[in-house]
């Protein structure tokens, strides 16, 4: 029997090229993942205001007790950390996750996360056989991966750590007892935008499983790593299996049954998993959708029989139809796009944001060949295969437009002159901190604020699919509500526990800079931070608020959460016990953020959300935006898509905000007796020898 | 990465009166009968020179590996139930994935086939792999009596080798259809639930009662995907996994169908605003 962890975080010190190891009981107040990651970056980096190249920058991958348990929606996760080099004008402390098989064989290897510190003097790659951790040379005179795009590399590290290319046992460590595999180790890198230390490198895993937003593929290149690699042979104890699997089994009664399909919701993925996204179209080839490791929503992406872009889903898959298809309506094959972008290990999200304004300025005679922008790529041809690969291979390597767009569109436009009357006009439609608009600040605010509060566009979906997708797009599909906004507030409403108010979820003109709104704002914060983020629950499979399989379309949250979280560590955690975690975590990320200079002032979004209520030109489909509205003592789904921001209103819903948390409305950082409540009194006296409280 | 690919054939071949071992099994497994075979003399240790009769398996994991989403849930839930761990390694059907392969070889479901004439029980020199009487004949592994030879894991003429050995317990174990499962509430066996096929969300697997036909892996690796919801879903059906030729005609209709809306809202809208431009020109 065991309580869900492994038991030890292992340190990698790629300058000393040395490891050691944490225990994780000493970390287990924070759940897991992001929180554990934030902890432990607490403790190893010791400068927190390093800049994120710099070698005392602490990057860690991480699981908790859920990470390969059988627990749907969790069971694949790893979360990932550090000073971001996306961030602008500061590089903010971030996160961001991946799914896929590697978080199995981190905590069957015996390992609950990884902490690299330092900077190896040449290439190299992290392999990691159980207990056994070397550091090998991925240099030319090595293992040869450096300069491998994120595809090419994995398959070669397959190679090299198991013993031949079948689906045989490969015995690793010197006896039969020392454990045995068929399976291929999890592997995550850099491509070569990381290497050249593009800001919007993401990490991959399985050729499409992603850690985009953060630009941590450049913190592996900074580091001069270019993959780890773990197999696990090992086991995984938890407290109660005949709960698991009873939990399980509920889970599996209560979500989706493909022997019993239910009429799908639109805009919510639950009529059938969404992994073809990124596989190739019916009749074409044949493909079948992937999930992450114990889960069955096959977000993971798809295989198909072309082999292209595997495991690629949402926006990556989107990238060229949202971005440059979209423009002028080429014919680029999608998934062979896809497959690059993925390669070159490239953030979709700033590759989609950028072409937009890009090809305004062509269009505008700023950008081409010799003008003020220079560059010679075939801007009139966006959205040819050709134009794609040239534009992916001239972000990854800096060439061309890339040398200065490597920096990320923020950096890129600050360089040009451009970066404050472009993000005034929305022709740059940055959400904040320099990361691109996603869902509208404006419009759905707990994704505005929560980007503006945090350090980056903070990915959360629970609003996003289904108070704005499913309410969107039932009536442009011409399908009646499943029920009035009045029911639908309700059932959701009380599941935002402790507070369970209905009124948190009023997304009218007064609603969203209202007191609920206050309370929805840091509910939102700190269930994302411990359940989602540290849990680590996908953002794709919680929140589930609304739910075809069950009765009434209730939802598995709030009970799902910790139903696994307890038959697996055996603690008797509430819901709310995690929304204090949450919120203690929460109050962690800040006090970095305060250490590197965030002021009440840096809590921003960019202006053209407070001038124009026009659609950023690369997030096309929110038109219309309906979200659930209380006006004249009643509630109903209103379109808010014409909505614009008051600066004034938002910076008196930021006072009422910080005074909620226990902050100094002043500077937005949290006061010694919040932080001492929490049981942050080290954090507090961090931040008092640095003069920030 | 090929599909259950037979190995050590010549290893396991004998003499049956002028058929191999193999023909000989799949031939009676496609009756749906035991093996009823003459002394055999295994590494040295006599077994009874009298002709055994071994009874078929009351029960068989088939499994659409097409079907498969690779989320790995069987591999967990066969470590959890017998075990009360979570492992890859302990699992007794393993499930192995290669992102990069071209679909369909991405992906290998290797169950345990409960062989009508078991090579593990067979090499077995202490009776610990056995055909369990009790629980509906499933051949499974007493770990009380292993020795750690490893001839069971060795014998399985599939790869990867059906029968594993357990290096956390020291020991070889196999498939048992979820006899011996004391982390869970269920009864399993022949006559009971199976772990994998209880968290498989997508119906990958099943439990026949009839023996499957032994060649190759068309008895055991099927098409699941004709009575559930996979047309629905838009999954390919067809036997090879691809979409049969009824789909892939649908798909094509559908997609001029959605082509001649798209002109026709062109046409108007060039006939209202005089100019038809592409969305989001600017």
């Amino acid at each position: 029997m065991g309580n869900g962890y492994a038991g030890k975080i292992l340190v990698v010190d790629l300058t000393a090229r040395t490891t050691s190891t944490l225990n994780t009981s000493d970390y287990a107040e924070w759940g897991g993942g992001h929180g554990m990651g934030s902890a432990i970056f607490w403790d190893l980096c010791k400068d927190k205001t390093v800049k994120a190249f710099d070698p005392g920058n602490v990057l860690t991958v991480m699981t908790g007790p859920l990470q390969g348990t059988l627990t749907p929606f969790a069971s694949g996760r790893c979360e990932v950390q550090a000073i971001a080099p996306e961030g602008f004008p500061v590089e903010w402390y971030a996160r961001s996750g991946f799914g896929g098989r590697m978080a199995g064989q981190l905590k069957y290897a015996g390992w609950d996360g990884i902490a690299v510190m330092g900077k190896a003097d040449k290439p190299v790659w992290i392999d990691i056989r159980n207990q056994n951790v070397a550091i090998r040379d991925a240099s030319a005179s090595g293992d040869n991966l450096w300069g491998l795009d994120t595809v090419e590399v994995e398959k070669a590290i397959y190679k090299l750590v198991r013993s031949k290319d079948t689906v045989d046992w490969t015995q690793y460590g010197g006896s039969r007892d020392s454990g045995r595999s068929t399976m291929n180790p999890g592997v995550l890198s850099c491509g070569p935008a990381g290497e050249n230390l593009g800001r919007c490198a993401s990490l991959i895993h399985e050729g499409g499983g992603g850690a985009g937003q953060g630009g941590f593929g450049a913190v592996f290149g900074s580091k001069n790593l270019k993959s780890i690699s773990v197999i696990g042979t090992g086991s995984i104890g938890v407290a109660d299996p005949k709960a698991l699997m009873e939990a399980r089994a509920w889970a599996e009664a209560n979500w989706w049954d493909i022997d019993n399909l239910k009429p799908g919701l639109p805009g919510m993925y639950t009529s059938r998993p969404s992994g073809a996204l990124g596989a190739d179209p019916i009749g074409n080839v044949g493909s079948r959708d992937n999930s992450c490791l114990g889960c069955y929503k096959s977000c993971h992406g798809g295989h198909s029989s072309r082999g292209l872009a595997p495991n690629s889903s949402c926006f990556d898959a989107f990238y060229n139809m949202m971005g440059p298809f979209s423009l002028n309506h080429a014919s680029s094959d999608n998934a062979t796009t896809t497959d690059r972008l993925q390669r070159m290990g490239i953030n979709a999200w700033e590759a989609v944001m950028s072409i937009p304004w890009l090809v305004g300025l062509f269009r505008q005679g700023i950008l081409g060949p010799g003008k003020q922008i220079d560059s010679n790529l075939n801007w009139a041809d966006v959205g040819s295969e050709e134009f794609n690969k040239a534009w992916l291979e001239a972000l990854a390597y800096r060439t061309d437009v890339g040398a200065d767009l490597a920096e990320g569109c923020a950096r890129a436009a600050t360089k040009w002159g451009r970066y404050d009357q472009d993000t005034t006009s929305g022709a740059l439609a940055i959400c904040a901190h320099g990361y691109a608009h996603h869902y509208d600040a404006r419009k759905e605010v707990e994704w505005g604020y929560g980007t503006a509060l945090d350090a980056r566009d903070i990915n959360e979906h629970d609003v996003a699919l289904t108070l704005y997708w499913y309410t969107s797009m039932a009536p442009l599909m011409g399908m009646p509500y499943i029920m009035p906004a009045k029911d639908m507030v309700e059932m959701i409403g009380a599941t935002l526990l402790p507070y369970a108010d209905p009124m948190m979820l009023d997304y009218s003109d007064e609603g969203i800079y209202s007191d609920a709104m206050v309370k929805f704002i840091s509910w939102h914060r700190s269930y994302n931070r411990f359940w989602k983020q540290s849990g680590i629950f996908c953002d794709w499979g919680v929140t589930d608020w609304i739910n075809p399989y069950t009765e009434g379309y209730k939802g598995l949250t709030p009970e799902l959460e910790p139903k696994f979280y307890n038959a697996v560590t055996g603690k008797n955690l509430t819901f709310e016990d995690g929304m204090k975690i949450g919120t203690k975590i929460w109050n962690l990320d800040r006090a970095i953020f305060a250490l590197q200079g965030r002021t009440r002032d840096l809590d921003a979004l960019a202006e053209w959300q407070f001038v124009s209520s026009k659609a950023a030109a690369h997030s096309v489909y929110e038109i219309p935006y309906i979200m659930p509205a209380f006006e004249n003592g009643e509630w109903s789904y209103k379109n808010v898509n014409s909505r614009m921001l008051d600066h004034a209103k938002f910076e008196d819903f930021k006072t009422r905000y910080y005074t909620f948390e226990g902050w100094d409305p002043k500077t937005g950082i949290a006061t010694r007796e919040t932080l001492e409540k929490l049981g942050l009194g080290k954090v507090a006296d961090e931040l008092a020898a640095a003069k920030k409280i | 990465m090929s599909e259950n690919e037979e190995k050590k054939n010549e290893e396991v071949a004998a003499p049956q009166g002028g058929l191999s071992r193999r023909q000989f099994v799949t031939g009676l497994g496609g009756l749906g009968l035991g093996a009823i075979l003459g002394g055999v003399i295994t590494g040295g240790l006599t077994q009874p020179a009298a002709a055994i009769a071994i009874p078929g398996s009351e029960g068989y994991l088939v499994v659409d590996s097409h079907k498969c989403i690779g989320c790995d849930s069987c591999m967990m839930a066969c470590s959890l139930t017998h075990h009360g761990n979570l492992s890859f390694s302990q699992s007794r059907i393993q499930i192995t994935q290669n992102p990069f392969a071209l679909y369909p070889d991405d992906l290998t479901v290797a169950q345990c086939r409960q062989c009508p004439f078991p090579a593990c029980v067979e090499a077995c020199p202490t009776g610990a792999c056995h055909v369990d009487a009790a629980n509906g004949n499933v051949r499974t592994v007493d770990p009380a009596k292993c020795i750690g030879c490893e001839r069971c894991v060795n014998a399985c003429p599939f790869t990867p080798s059906r029968a594993i050995w357990n290096g956390l317990e020291k020991h070889a174990e196999k498939c048992d259809l979820c006899a011996d499962t004391p982390y869970w509430n269920e009864k399993g066996g022949a006559d009971g639930k199976q772990a994998c096929i209880a968290v498989c969300h997508m119906h990958v697997i099943t439990l026949q009662k009839d023996v499957p036909v032994q060649a190759g892996d068309v008895g055991y690796n099927v098409n699941l995907r004709t009575k559930d919801g996979s047309a629905q879903l838009k999954l390919p059906t067809g036997d090879d996994g691809f979409y049969t030729p009824a789909e892939i005609a649908a798909a094509k209709a559908a997609a001029a169908a959605a082509a001649a809306a798209a002109a026709a809202t062109a046409e108007r809208i060039s006939t209202t605003s005089g100019a038809a431009k592409p969305r989001n020109a600017r």
